[in-house]
Protein backbone atom coordinates (compact mmCIF):
# COMPACT_ATOMS: atom_id res chain seq x y z
CA UNK A 1 0.00 0.00 0.00
CA UNK A 2 1.42 3.32 -1.03
CA UNK A 3 0.96 6.04 1.53
CA UNK A 4 0.67 9.66 0.49
CA UNK A 5 3.93 11.43 1.03
CA UNK A 6 4.38 15.15 1.24
CA UNK A 7 7.19 17.17 2.75
CA UNK A 8 7.12 18.19 6.36
CA UNK A 9 6.56 21.75 5.23
CA UNK A 10 5.17 21.08 1.73
CA UNK A 11 7.37 23.89 0.42
CA UNK A 12 9.62 23.98 -2.64
CA UNK A 13 12.08 26.71 -3.58
CA UNK A 14 11.62 27.19 -7.34
CA UNK A 15 14.93 26.09 -8.85
CA UNK A 16 14.58 28.68 -11.58
CA UNK A 17 13.89 31.82 -9.49
CA UNK A 18 14.23 30.72 -5.81
CA UNK A 19 10.66 31.71 -4.90
CA UNK A 20 9.28 29.71 -1.97
CA UNK A 21 6.14 27.96 -3.16
CA UNK A 22 3.75 26.16 -0.83
CA UNK A 23 2.81 23.03 -2.75
CA UNK A 24 0.89 21.23 -0.03
CA UNK A 25 -0.78 17.93 -0.84
CA UNK A 26 -1.31 17.24 -4.52
CA UNK A 27 -3.96 14.82 -5.70
CA UNK A 28 -3.40 12.22 -8.43
CA UNK A 29 -2.57 13.94 -11.72
CA UNK A 30 -2.17 17.42 -10.24
CA UNK A 31 0.93 19.45 -10.92
CA UNK A 32 2.45 22.65 -9.55
CA UNK A 33 4.26 25.47 -11.34
CA UNK A 34 6.02 28.54 -10.02
CA UNK A 35 3.61 31.53 -9.99
CA UNK A 36 6.45 34.00 -10.61
CA UNK A 37 8.52 32.51 -13.43
CA UNK A 38 6.23 29.74 -14.71
CA UNK A 39 8.79 26.96 -14.18
CA UNK A 40 7.34 23.46 -13.70
CA UNK A 41 7.84 22.30 -10.11
CA UNK A 42 6.30 18.90 -9.45
CA UNK A 43 3.52 16.48 -10.39
CA UNK A 44 1.97 13.78 -8.23
CA UNK A 45 0.73 10.44 -9.61
CA UNK A 46 -0.51 7.53 -7.50
CA UNK A 47 0.84 4.98 -9.96
CA UNK A 48 4.08 6.77 -10.95
CA UNK A 49 6.43 3.98 -9.77
CA UNK A 50 4.32 1.25 -11.34
CA UNK A 51 4.47 3.11 -14.64
CA UNK A 52 8.24 3.59 -14.30
CA UNK A 53 8.72 -0.11 -13.53
CA UNK A 54 6.67 -1.08 -16.59
CA UNK A 55 8.32 1.35 -19.02
CA UNK A 56 11.84 0.67 -17.72
CA UNK A 57 11.57 -3.12 -18.04
CA UNK A 58 9.95 -2.87 -21.49
CA UNK A 59 12.64 -0.40 -22.56
CA UNK A 60 15.47 -2.71 -21.48
CA UNK A 61 13.91 -5.61 -23.42
CA UNK A 62 13.63 -3.44 -26.53
CA UNK A 63 17.28 -2.40 -26.13
CA UNK A 64 18.34 -6.06 -26.09
CA UNK A 65 16.30 -6.64 -29.27
CA UNK A 66 17.79 -3.51 -30.86
CA UNK A 67 21.24 -5.00 -30.35
CA UNK A 68 20.30 -8.38 -31.83
CA UNK A 69 19.32 -7.60 -35.45
CA UNK A 70 20.45 -5.40 -38.31
CA UNK A 71 19.72 -1.71 -37.92
CA UNK A 72 19.96 -0.51 -41.51
CA UNK A 73 21.25 -2.15 -44.67
CA UNK A 74 22.54 -0.41 -47.74
CA UNK A 75 22.96 -1.89 -51.20
CA UNK A 76 24.20 -0.57 -54.50
CA UNK A 77 25.10 -2.39 -57.75
CA UNK A 78 25.01 -5.83 -56.16
CA UNK A 79 27.15 -4.90 -53.14
CA UNK A 80 25.60 -4.72 -49.70
CA UNK A 81 26.68 -3.37 -46.34
CA UNK A 82 24.81 -3.78 -43.08
CA UNK A 83 24.91 -1.61 -39.98
CA UNK A 84 24.17 -2.98 -36.51
CA UNK A 85 23.90 -0.91 -33.36
CA UNK A 86 26.83 -2.69 -31.70
CA UNK A 87 29.21 -2.15 -34.62
CA UNK A 88 28.47 1.57 -35.00
CA UNK A 89 31.06 2.76 -32.43
CA UNK A 90 33.57 0.23 -33.77
CA UNK A 91 33.41 1.77 -37.24
CA UNK A 92 34.27 5.20 -35.79
CA UNK A 93 37.02 3.67 -33.64
CA UNK A 94 38.62 2.06 -36.72
CA UNK A 95 38.56 5.42 -38.47
CA UNK A 96 40.83 7.00 -35.81
CA UNK A 97 37.91 8.58 -33.93
CA UNK A 98 38.00 6.79 -30.54
CA UNK A 99 36.75 9.93 -28.76
CA UNK A 100 33.63 10.29 -30.88
CA UNK A 101 33.09 6.50 -30.73
CA UNK A 102 33.05 6.53 -26.92
CA UNK A 103 30.83 9.62 -26.72
CA UNK A 104 28.29 8.16 -29.16
CA UNK A 105 28.21 4.82 -27.27
CA UNK A 106 27.73 6.63 -23.98
CA UNK A 107 24.93 8.89 -25.23
CA UNK A 108 22.88 6.32 -27.11
CA UNK A 109 23.46 3.03 -25.23
CA UNK A 110 25.44 3.13 -21.97
CA UNK A 111 23.83 6.13 -20.22
CA UNK A 112 20.20 5.34 -21.21
CA UNK A 113 20.62 1.64 -20.32
CA UNK A 114 22.23 2.55 -16.99
CA UNK A 115 19.46 5.02 -16.18
CA UNK A 116 16.78 2.40 -16.95
CA UNK A 117 18.50 -0.25 -14.80
CA UNK A 118 18.78 2.15 -11.87
CA UNK A 119 15.16 3.26 -12.33
CA UNK A 120 14.12 -0.39 -12.23
CA UNK A 121 15.80 -0.84 -8.85
CA UNK A 122 14.51 2.50 -7.56
CA UNK A 123 10.89 2.00 -8.60
CA UNK A 124 10.63 -1.57 -7.31
CA UNK A 125 12.00 -0.52 -3.91
CA UNK A 126 9.59 2.43 -3.76
CA UNK A 127 6.61 0.26 -4.74
CA UNK A 128 7.43 -2.26 -2.02
CA UNK A 129 7.93 0.60 0.43
CA UNK A 130 11.19 -0.78 1.80
CA UNK A 131 14.02 1.57 2.70
CA UNK A 132 17.53 0.68 1.51
CA UNK A 133 20.67 2.71 2.18
CA UNK A 134 21.43 2.60 -1.59
CA UNK A 135 18.23 4.44 -2.55
CA UNK A 136 19.70 7.93 -2.17
CA UNK A 137 22.89 7.31 -4.22
CA UNK A 138 20.85 5.55 -6.94
CA UNK A 139 18.29 8.36 -7.17
CA UNK A 140 21.13 10.87 -7.27
CA UNK A 141 22.81 9.08 -10.19
CA UNK A 142 19.51 8.82 -12.09
CA UNK A 143 18.85 12.57 -11.80
CA UNK A 144 22.42 13.46 -12.75
CA UNK A 145 22.60 11.09 -15.74
CA UNK A 146 19.18 11.46 -17.32
CA UNK A 147 19.98 14.79 -19.04
CA UNK A 148 22.86 13.10 -20.88
CA UNK A 149 20.82 10.48 -22.66
CA UNK A 150 20.26 11.26 -26.34
CA UNK A 151 18.05 8.41 -27.57
CA UNK A 152 15.46 10.68 -29.20
CA UNK A 153 18.18 12.75 -30.90
CA UNK A 154 19.65 9.54 -32.33
CA UNK A 155 16.28 8.60 -33.86
CA UNK A 156 16.19 11.97 -35.68
CA UNK A 157 19.79 11.27 -36.76
CA UNK A 158 18.72 7.94 -38.31
CA UNK A 159 15.87 9.59 -40.24
CA UNK A 160 18.17 12.34 -41.55
CA UNK A 161 20.76 9.72 -42.62
CA UNK A 162 18.08 7.73 -44.43
CA UNK A 163 17.06 10.73 -46.51
CA UNK A 164 20.69 11.71 -47.11
CA UNK A 165 21.68 8.40 -48.70
CA UNK A 166 18.35 7.34 -50.19
CA UNK A 167 19.44 9.09 -53.39
CA UNK A 168 22.70 7.08 -53.62
CA UNK A 169 21.37 3.55 -53.20
CA UNK A 170 18.66 1.35 -51.76
CA UNK A 171 18.38 1.52 -47.97
CA UNK A 172 16.37 -1.01 -45.98
CA UNK A 173 15.29 -0.41 -42.39
CA UNK A 174 15.93 -3.45 -40.16
CA UNK A 175 14.14 -4.86 -37.11
CA UNK A 176 16.65 -3.20 -34.77
CA UNK A 177 15.56 0.25 -35.88
CA UNK A 178 11.97 -0.42 -34.80
CA UNK A 179 13.15 -1.98 -31.53
CA UNK A 180 15.35 1.07 -30.85
CA UNK A 181 12.43 3.43 -31.59
CA UNK A 182 10.29 1.49 -29.08
CA UNK A 183 13.19 1.69 -26.61
CA UNK A 184 13.38 5.48 -27.08
CA UNK A 185 9.63 5.83 -26.46
CA UNK A 186 9.78 3.67 -23.29
CA UNK A 187 12.83 5.58 -22.04
CA UNK A 188 11.14 8.95 -22.53
CA UNK A 189 7.94 7.73 -20.84
CA UNK A 190 9.86 6.29 -17.87
CA UNK A 191 11.82 9.53 -17.35
CA UNK A 192 8.67 11.64 -17.74
CA UNK A 193 6.98 9.70 -14.92
CA UNK A 194 9.83 10.16 -12.46
CA UNK A 195 9.20 13.37 -10.52
CA UNK A 196 12.26 14.65 -8.70
CA UNK A 197 10.53 16.30 -5.75
CA UNK A 198 8.00 13.48 -5.12
CA UNK A 199 10.68 10.80 -5.46
CA UNK A 200 12.95 12.41 -2.87
CA UNK A 201 10.09 13.12 -0.49
CA UNK A 202 9.16 9.43 -0.69
CA UNK A 203 12.71 8.25 -0.08
CA UNK A 204 12.93 10.55 2.93
CA UNK A 205 9.58 9.35 4.29
CA UNK A 206 10.71 5.72 3.95
CA UNK A 207 14.00 6.49 5.67
CA UNK A 208 12.28 8.22 8.57
CA UNK A 209 9.71 5.53 9.21
CA UNK B 1 6.24 41.91 -4.85
CA UNK B 2 6.29 42.23 -1.08
CA UNK B 3 4.16 39.12 -0.53
CA UNK B 4 6.66 36.92 -2.35
CA UNK B 5 9.45 35.40 -0.28
CA UNK B 6 12.43 33.60 -1.73
CA UNK B 7 14.27 30.80 0.00
CA UNK B 8 17.33 33.05 0.29
CA UNK B 9 15.28 35.70 2.15
CA UNK B 10 14.40 33.09 4.74
CA UNK B 11 18.00 31.92 5.06
CA UNK B 12 17.29 28.65 3.27
CA UNK B 13 19.25 27.00 0.46
CA UNK B 14 17.72 24.49 -1.93
CA UNK B 15 19.67 21.32 -2.81
CA UNK B 16 20.49 21.16 -6.57
CA UNK B 17 19.91 17.42 -6.70
CA UNK B 18 16.90 16.72 -4.48
CA UNK B 19 15.33 20.20 -3.84
CA UNK B 20 15.63 19.73 -0.05
CA UNK B 21 15.46 23.01 1.83
CA UNK B 22 18.05 23.49 4.54
CA UNK B 23 19.51 26.50 6.42
CA UNK B 24 22.42 28.12 4.55
CA UNK B 25 24.73 27.15 7.43
CA UNK B 26 24.40 23.47 6.42
CA UNK B 27 27.02 22.48 3.83
CA UNK B 28 25.93 18.95 3.05
CA UNK B 29 22.40 18.05 2.04
CA UNK B 30 20.77 16.10 4.91
CA UNK B 31 18.72 14.07 2.41
CA UNK B 32 20.98 13.14 -0.51
CA UNK B 33 24.45 14.08 0.70
CA UNK B 34 25.26 16.54 -2.11
CA UNK B 35 27.22 19.70 -1.35
CA UNK B 36 24.83 22.59 -0.76
CA UNK B 37 25.21 26.15 -1.98
CA UNK B 38 22.88 29.12 -1.82
CA UNK B 39 23.75 29.74 -5.49
CA UNK B 40 25.91 27.65 -7.82
CA UNK B 41 29.60 28.35 -7.17
CA UNK B 42 31.22 31.01 -9.40
CA UNK B 43 28.35 30.54 -11.81
CA UNK B 44 29.12 33.54 -14.05
CA UNK B 45 32.87 32.89 -14.32
CA UNK B 46 32.44 29.18 -15.05
CA UNK B 47 29.71 29.75 -17.62
CA UNK B 48 31.75 32.44 -19.34
CA UNK B 49 34.89 30.27 -19.43
CA UNK B 50 32.95 27.35 -20.92
CA UNK B 51 31.27 29.62 -23.48
CA UNK B 52 34.65 30.92 -24.66
CA UNK B 53 35.88 27.29 -24.95
CA UNK B 54 32.81 26.41 -27.01
CA UNK B 55 33.42 29.41 -29.32
CA UNK B 56 37.02 28.28 -29.91
CA UNK B 57 35.89 24.71 -30.69
CA UNK B 58 33.22 26.09 -32.99
CA UNK B 59 35.87 27.42 -35.42
CA UNK B 60 37.45 24.04 -36.39
CA UNK B 61 33.98 22.46 -36.27
CA UNK B 62 32.93 24.66 -39.18
CA UNK B 63 36.20 25.00 -41.11
CA UNK B 64 37.27 21.35 -41.23
CA UNK B 65 35.33 18.60 -43.03
CA UNK B 66 32.86 16.62 -40.90
CA UNK B 67 32.97 13.67 -43.31
CA UNK B 68 34.68 12.37 -46.44
CA UNK B 69 32.95 10.47 -49.26
CA UNK B 70 35.26 8.17 -51.27
CA UNK B 71 33.49 7.32 -54.50
CA UNK B 72 35.27 5.31 -57.23
CA UNK B 73 38.72 6.55 -56.29
CA UNK B 74 37.90 10.22 -55.81
CA UNK B 75 37.50 11.77 -52.36
CA UNK B 76 35.03 14.50 -51.55
CA UNK B 77 35.21 16.37 -48.23
CA UNK B 78 32.13 18.08 -46.83
CA UNK B 79 31.83 20.60 -44.02
CA UNK B 80 28.66 21.20 -42.00
CA UNK B 81 27.50 24.05 -44.24
CA UNK B 82 28.66 22.13 -47.33
CA UNK B 83 26.37 19.27 -46.34
CA UNK B 84 23.41 21.62 -46.05
CA UNK B 85 24.09 23.11 -49.51
CA UNK B 86 24.52 19.64 -51.02
CA UNK B 87 21.15 18.55 -49.61
CA UNK B 88 19.44 21.60 -51.12
CA UNK B 89 21.03 20.78 -54.50
CA UNK B 90 19.82 17.18 -54.19
CA UNK B 91 16.33 18.55 -53.74
CA UNK B 92 15.71 17.49 -50.14
CA UNK B 93 15.05 20.96 -48.74
CA UNK B 94 13.16 19.80 -45.60
CA UNK B 95 16.09 17.66 -44.42
CA UNK B 96 18.47 20.51 -45.30
CA UNK B 97 16.35 22.70 -43.02
CA UNK B 98 16.55 20.12 -40.19
CA UNK B 99 20.35 19.96 -40.44
CA UNK B 100 20.60 23.75 -40.76
CA UNK B 101 18.44 24.33 -37.68
CA UNK B 102 20.14 21.71 -35.48
CA UNK B 103 23.75 22.18 -36.59
CA UNK B 104 23.97 25.89 -37.41
CA UNK B 105 21.13 27.82 -35.80
CA UNK B 106 20.84 25.93 -32.48
CA UNK B 107 24.55 25.96 -31.50
CA UNK B 108 25.19 29.56 -32.54
CA UNK B 109 21.86 30.75 -31.15
CA UNK B 110 22.57 28.95 -27.92
CA UNK B 111 25.99 30.57 -27.56
CA UNK B 112 24.50 34.01 -28.22
CA UNK B 113 21.62 33.44 -25.78
CA UNK B 114 23.99 32.31 -23.01
CA UNK B 115 26.35 35.28 -23.59
CA UNK B 116 23.34 37.59 -23.49
CA UNK B 117 22.08 36.07 -20.20
CA UNK B 118 25.51 36.29 -18.56
CA UNK B 119 25.88 39.88 -19.76
CA UNK B 120 22.46 40.99 -18.45
CA UNK B 121 23.13 39.34 -15.06
CA UNK B 122 26.53 41.04 -14.79
CA UNK B 123 25.05 44.42 -15.73
CA UNK B 124 22.14 43.98 -13.28
CA UNK B 125 19.81 44.57 -16.20
CA UNK B 126 16.21 45.44 -15.34
CA UNK B 127 14.87 43.60 -18.44
CA UNK B 128 11.89 41.30 -17.86
CA UNK B 129 13.30 38.43 -15.75
CA UNK B 130 10.42 36.11 -16.62
CA UNK B 131 11.28 36.29 -20.33
CA UNK B 132 14.96 35.72 -19.60
CA UNK B 133 14.04 32.71 -17.44
CA UNK B 134 12.06 31.22 -20.33
CA UNK B 135 14.98 31.94 -22.68
CA UNK B 136 17.29 30.04 -20.33
CA UNK B 137 14.95 27.06 -20.07
CA UNK B 138 14.60 26.84 -23.87
CA UNK B 139 18.39 27.05 -24.25
CA UNK B 140 18.88 24.31 -21.69
CA UNK B 141 16.27 22.06 -23.31
CA UNK B 142 17.41 22.46 -26.91
CA UNK B 143 21.14 21.90 -26.26
CA UNK B 144 21.49 18.20 -26.94
CA UNK B 145 19.57 18.34 -30.23
CA UNK B 146 22.65 19.69 -32.01
CA UNK B 147 24.20 16.22 -31.66
CA UNK B 148 22.08 15.12 -34.66
CA UNK B 149 24.87 15.87 -37.13
CA UNK B 150 27.43 13.85 -35.15
CA UNK B 151 25.00 10.90 -35.05
CA UNK B 152 24.36 11.21 -38.80
CA UNK B 153 28.10 10.96 -39.45
CA UNK B 154 28.45 7.91 -37.14
CA UNK B 155 25.52 6.16 -38.84
CA UNK B 156 26.81 6.86 -42.35
CA UNK B 157 30.34 5.72 -41.44
CA UNK B 158 29.00 2.46 -39.99
CA UNK B 159 26.57 1.90 -42.84
CA UNK B 160 28.31 2.93 -46.04
CA UNK B 161 31.42 0.84 -46.69
CA UNK B 162 31.16 -0.82 -50.11
CA UNK B 163 34.82 -1.72 -50.73
CA UNK B 164 36.35 0.56 -53.38
CA UNK B 165 33.00 1.68 -54.70
CA UNK B 166 31.64 3.93 -51.98
CA UNK B 167 33.02 4.57 -48.48
CA UNK B 168 32.17 7.32 -45.97
CA UNK B 169 34.79 8.32 -43.38
CA UNK B 170 34.45 10.74 -40.42
CA UNK B 171 36.32 14.08 -40.37
CA UNK B 172 37.98 16.03 -37.53
CA UNK B 173 35.03 18.42 -37.31
CA UNK B 174 32.88 15.59 -35.91
CA UNK B 175 35.02 15.59 -32.75
CA UNK B 176 35.17 19.38 -32.38
CA UNK B 177 31.45 19.69 -33.05
CA UNK B 178 30.65 17.05 -30.40
CA UNK B 179 32.92 19.13 -28.14
CA UNK B 180 30.91 22.30 -28.85
CA UNK B 181 27.65 20.55 -27.97
CA UNK B 182 28.98 19.02 -24.73
CA UNK B 183 30.74 22.18 -23.54
CA UNK B 184 27.66 24.35 -24.18
CA UNK B 185 25.53 21.81 -22.30
CA UNK B 186 27.87 22.06 -19.30
CA UNK B 187 27.86 25.86 -19.64
CA UNK B 188 24.05 25.91 -19.50
CA UNK B 189 24.16 23.62 -16.46
CA UNK B 190 26.63 25.84 -14.58
CA UNK B 191 24.57 28.98 -15.16
CA UNK B 192 22.32 29.73 -12.20
CA UNK B 193 19.06 31.26 -13.45
CA UNK B 194 18.19 32.45 -9.95
CA UNK B 195 20.81 35.19 -10.43
CA UNK B 196 18.44 36.79 -12.97
CA UNK B 197 15.87 37.21 -10.18
CA UNK B 198 18.36 38.13 -7.44
CA UNK B 199 19.24 41.29 -9.38
CA UNK B 200 15.66 42.35 -9.48
CA UNK B 201 15.22 41.89 -5.75
CA UNK B 202 18.31 44.00 -5.04
CA UNK B 203 16.71 46.72 -7.19
CA UNK B 204 13.45 46.46 -5.25
CA UNK B 205 15.11 46.70 -1.87
CA UNK B 206 17.14 49.74 -3.01
CA UNK B 207 14.01 51.73 -3.76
Amino acid sequence: MITRDIGHSGEIACHSCDLLVHVGTLRHGESASCPRCGCFLTRYRDDAYHRILAFASAGLLFLVLANSYSFLSFSSTGLESVMTLRETPGALWNNDMPGVAMLVTAFIIVIPAGVLLLMLALSSALIQGIYHPWLAPIAKSVFLAQNWSMVEVFIIGVIVSLVKIAAMATVVVGASFWAYTAFAICFTAAVANLDRYQCWERIEALGAG
Amino acid sequence: MTALTTAANRGLASCHVCYKLAPTTVHQCPRCGSTMHLRKNDSIQRTLALLVTACLLYIPANLYPIMYTDQLGSTEASTIMGGVILLIELGSAPIAMVIFIFSVMVPSGKLMAMFYLVWTVKRHSPLDPRQRSIMYRVTEFIGKWSMVDVFVVSILVALVHLGGLLVIRPGVAALSFAGVVIVTMIAAESFDSRLIWDNMEEKNSDN
